[in-house]
């Protein structure tokens, strides 16, 4: 008994539904990975960052493979609908990526959105970017007990005379 | 010749033939069976190894030649209740199906005005012979219209001679326009879904333009649906070359 697969069930599908259908969420999509590559940092709903993500990492790669590939030009000629960013991607993007193998963007979540809907949102943005960095790691404090003990410790190693154990 | 000194000139060896090492092109050109590729997908790397262990014991004791969609193939299989317990199909390869151990292949004839099909598992251990009789690809990868097609495209000769084999360089590519029935069809071929060039439409041009409804243009720029399958075929070349190797 053969039982079409009902429309409701995802088991295993990859792609979110956005947009009114699937042209207007790869026309969503565009216009984010348009954004994105020409400011270089976004906020976005945290699905459709998460969504575009994979896309501008293919289309970076795709830029790797150089401006004469007939493929490539085509690629970045149908995903970035402003055309000067075109030159942008292929001669400042994709060598600042070239000894990357892989992951050229960050995603970080934001506290939600202010209006009515308090939609989960995200910062998406480029590695290597000019603006100042999103997340600054925290050195532990100088003051805290084991932290004095190291640096004690340090100081005997540099002050014994050699050959006497500390 | 006059030489500039005046001296007798020295003898000047002919150039030296080139060989060309007939041996070393053929294995320039490399056929991987489409079975061995595994889809894209969560499942552990290791069930695909282990199958192809399996396909590659098969291989070693039984021949399963190179063959693609198009070709024409006869398969003699063990059959308790015929008379010398085996029966021979003949048939055109309309489709090949089915990745690892339960990969299939469909072959096609007309016998006495009745359109046959028979699906054939490769690994099958009731197989007892493949033999290629006609080397040619098609223009498409899938034949199925060949069902909705005048029956002459499909009807080949059950005692046919299997075709002298050409040189091991390229499998010819037979761009052969199919004629067909009058519509309606089992499927709607002139649909850009199915994306067939083996067929020549005979409809008018509005039932033409009508199915480009149903394109869709941005498929092939959506990135995410590609499947690169160069480096794994790279892999399972090897292994499946030095499995056979032993």
């Amino acid at each position: 008994m053969r039982l079409s697969v009902p429309a409701a069930i995802s088991h295993g599908r990859v792609y979110r539904r956005l947009g009114l259908g699937p042209r207007s969420r790869l026309d969503l999509l565009r216009n984010l990975v348009t954004a994105l590559v020409r400011h270089e940092r976004i906020e976005a709903p945290w699905a459709r960052a998460d969504e575009m993500r994979g896309y501008a990492e293919k289309l970076i790669e795709y830029a790797k493979l150089g401006d004469t590939n007939e493929r490539a030009m085509r690629m970045a000629d149908f995903w970035l609908t402003e055309k000067d960013l075109i030159h942008k991607l292929f001669k400042v993007l994709a060598p600042r990526f070239q000894p990357h193998p892989g992951s050229y963007t960050r995603l970080l979540q934001i506290p939600n959105r202010d209006g009515l809907d308090r939609a989960k949102m995200a910062v998406i943005e480029l590695k290597g970017n000019p603006f100042p960095p999103l997340i600054r790691p925290h050195r532990d404090s100088e003051k805290t007990l084991l932290n004095q003990l190291l640096k004690g410790y340090r100081e005997d190693l540099q002050w014994a005379p050699k050959g006497t154990p500390v | 010749r006059v030489s500039s000194d005046g001296k007798p000139e020295k003898f000047q060896p002919p150039p030296k033939p080139v060989i060309i090492d007939k041996q070393k092109q053929r294995e320039e050109r490399r056929f991987l069976s489409p079975e061995f590729i595994p889809p894209r997908g969560r499942t552990d790397p290791l069930k695909f190894y282990i199958e192809r262990k399996d396909m590659i014991q098969r291989r070693k004791v039984f021949n399963i030649p190179e063959f693609y969609v198009g070709h024409v193939l006869a398969v003699t299989t063990a059959d308790p209740y015929a008379n010398e317990k085996a029966s021979r199909f003949v048939g055109i390869c309309i489709q090949r199906g089915g990745k690892g151990l339960g990969a299939t292949f469909v072959l096609r004839n007309v016998i006495e005005d009745q359109g046959v099909e028979m699906c054939y598992e490769l690994y099958n251990p009731r197989i007892q012979a493949i033999e290629v009789l006609k080397l040619e690809k098609r223009l498409d990868d899938n034949l199925m219209y060949l069902r909705d097609a005048l029956p002459e495209y499909s009807t080949f000769d059950v005692n046919m001679k299997p075709m002298s084999r050409l040189d091991h360089e390229e499998v010819p590519v037979n761009k052969l326009q199919v004629r067909m029935k009058p519509k309606p069809w089992s499927k709607r071929w002139e649909r850009p879904k199915y994306n067939i060039k083996g067929i020549k439409f005979d409809l008018p041009e509005k039932k033409m333009k009508e199915a480009q409804k149903w394109s869709q243009p941005w498929l092939e720029f959506d990135m995410l649906r590609e499947y690169d399958t160069s480096k794994i075929e790279d892999k399972i070349w090897k292994e499946v070359s030095e499995g056979l190797k032993n």
